[in-house]
């Protein structure tokens, strides 16, 4: 963690080795996959605009804002195979165990939680998963009871 | 969806073993667990999950005001916050999310989207360094999540009495300061059920 010193340059430096982002690229993309070597070199002085996730193919917006953490996510069963990065067949392929949230996604493959939520938000675009997202934001107390009586009964 | 889920089941089997019967997503329920660094949110989280904590990482992009030099633009700063979660599945359609986050005041606008949805949280307090929580406390109040101040206790020592936490706090009346042991399942279940019973009162009153 690092505390920012505002008299510093306003360009917190380059940090090697984290893997998902440049420092830079366009800042949306028509998506696809693309190969971090592959990448162009990239200027160090553009890095005052937020450095855009390499697996979402430099897009660090456009994820649906309904996919929260905790939101569950499917696999549509029977969707026809399609071409997707090795990291959104990833999550498919989680997925075909069981219905997990976009939380657990990120922790299991160790991908950052924007760009799970990306691309999750592009599997769901393309028909191969399904996002469960709740109706009404605000728990009813049924389920604040039946969560109460789950809870009571663990020792 | 624009096709015909039916017709793409044949095409389906020889990728899902049985894939004709879905299965049903559960619906998920969080509570979040905020605090400073070290207070014992991850014990909290793992104490209480039925799988061991795992991690997510989100880089977050803040506008930070320059405090010392106030006629200063504001400025972007990336930071990568790690926050710990944990899962209990309370029946076959309902799972209960544990979000252990950090709760400093430059994260906070993170909340806007840990809070969406959330029943309730639990603000673990370290009565060594108290201040550490008041980020928490101030955005959960305005937030009007229920919220419940949870000491944690370690080594079953307190340095101050929980009358005085909650002087210290200047929290409502309403809402419960209690002591816990991050360390002990029962103890964290017991916290999570006041939090519980706090979120209980609000969506009751919501409803009426």
């Amino acid at each position: 963690m690092t505390y920012p010193d505002p008299a510093d340059e306003p360009v917190p430096p380059a940090r090697p080795g984290v893997r998902p982002f440049l420092q830079s690229g366009p800042k949306h993309s028509a998506g696809g996959y693309t190969p971090t070597g592959e990448q162009p070199p990239v200027e160090p002085a553009q890095t005052n605009t937020l450095r855009p996730f390499v697996i979402t193919a430099g897009r660090t917006d456009g994820g649906d804002p309904d996919i929260g953490m905790e939101t569950q996510v499917t696999v549509v069963p029977g969707a026809p195979p399609s071409r997707f990065s090795p990291e959104a067949r990833a999550i498919v392929a989680l997925l075909e165990e069981s219905p997990i949230s976009v939380a657990e996604i990120s922790a299991r493959l160790r991908l950052h939680l924007g760009v799970c939520q990306i691309l999750v938000g592009d599997l769901r675009a393309a028909g191969q998963v399904d996002v469960h997202v709740l109706d009404n934001d605000t728990p009813d107390p049924e389920t604040i009871m039946r969560v109460i009586r789950g809870l009571r009964s663990i020792s | 969806m624009d096709f015909d889920p039916s017709a793409n089941r044949v095409v389906g089997t020889a990728r899902i073993p049985g894939g004709a019967t879905p299965k049903k997503a559960p619906v998920p329920v969080k509570i979040i667990v905020a605090g400073g660094f070290g207070v014992g949110k991850t014990t909290t989280v793992g104490a209480i999950s039925e799988i061991s904590p795992l991690t997510t990482e989100a880089e977050m992009t803040s506008e930070s005001v320059g405090i010392d030099n106030p006629g200063q633009a504001t400025m972007k700063t990336t930071t990568t916050i790690a926050m710990d979660f944990g899962v209990l599945t309370i029946d076959q359609t309902l799972k209960l999310y544990i979000f252990g986050t950090p709760g400093q005041t430059r994260f906070a606008f993170m909340w806007d989207d840990l809070v969406k949805g959330a029943l309730g949280a639990l603000v673990v307090v370290d009565t060594n360094r108290i201040d550490d929580c008041y980020p928490a406390v101030d955005y959960f109040e305005r937030a009007g999540l229920p919220f419940v101040v949870g000491v944690n206790t370690f080594n079953g020592q307190m340095g101050y009495s929980l009358d005085e936490v909650r002087w210290a706090l200047a929290v409502r009346e309403d809402v419960p300061v209690i002591s816990y042991d991050a360390r002990f399942r029962a103890s964290v279940r017991d916290a999570l059920l006041v939090v519980l019973d706090q979120a209980l009162d609000k969506a009751i009153k919501m409803k009426s």
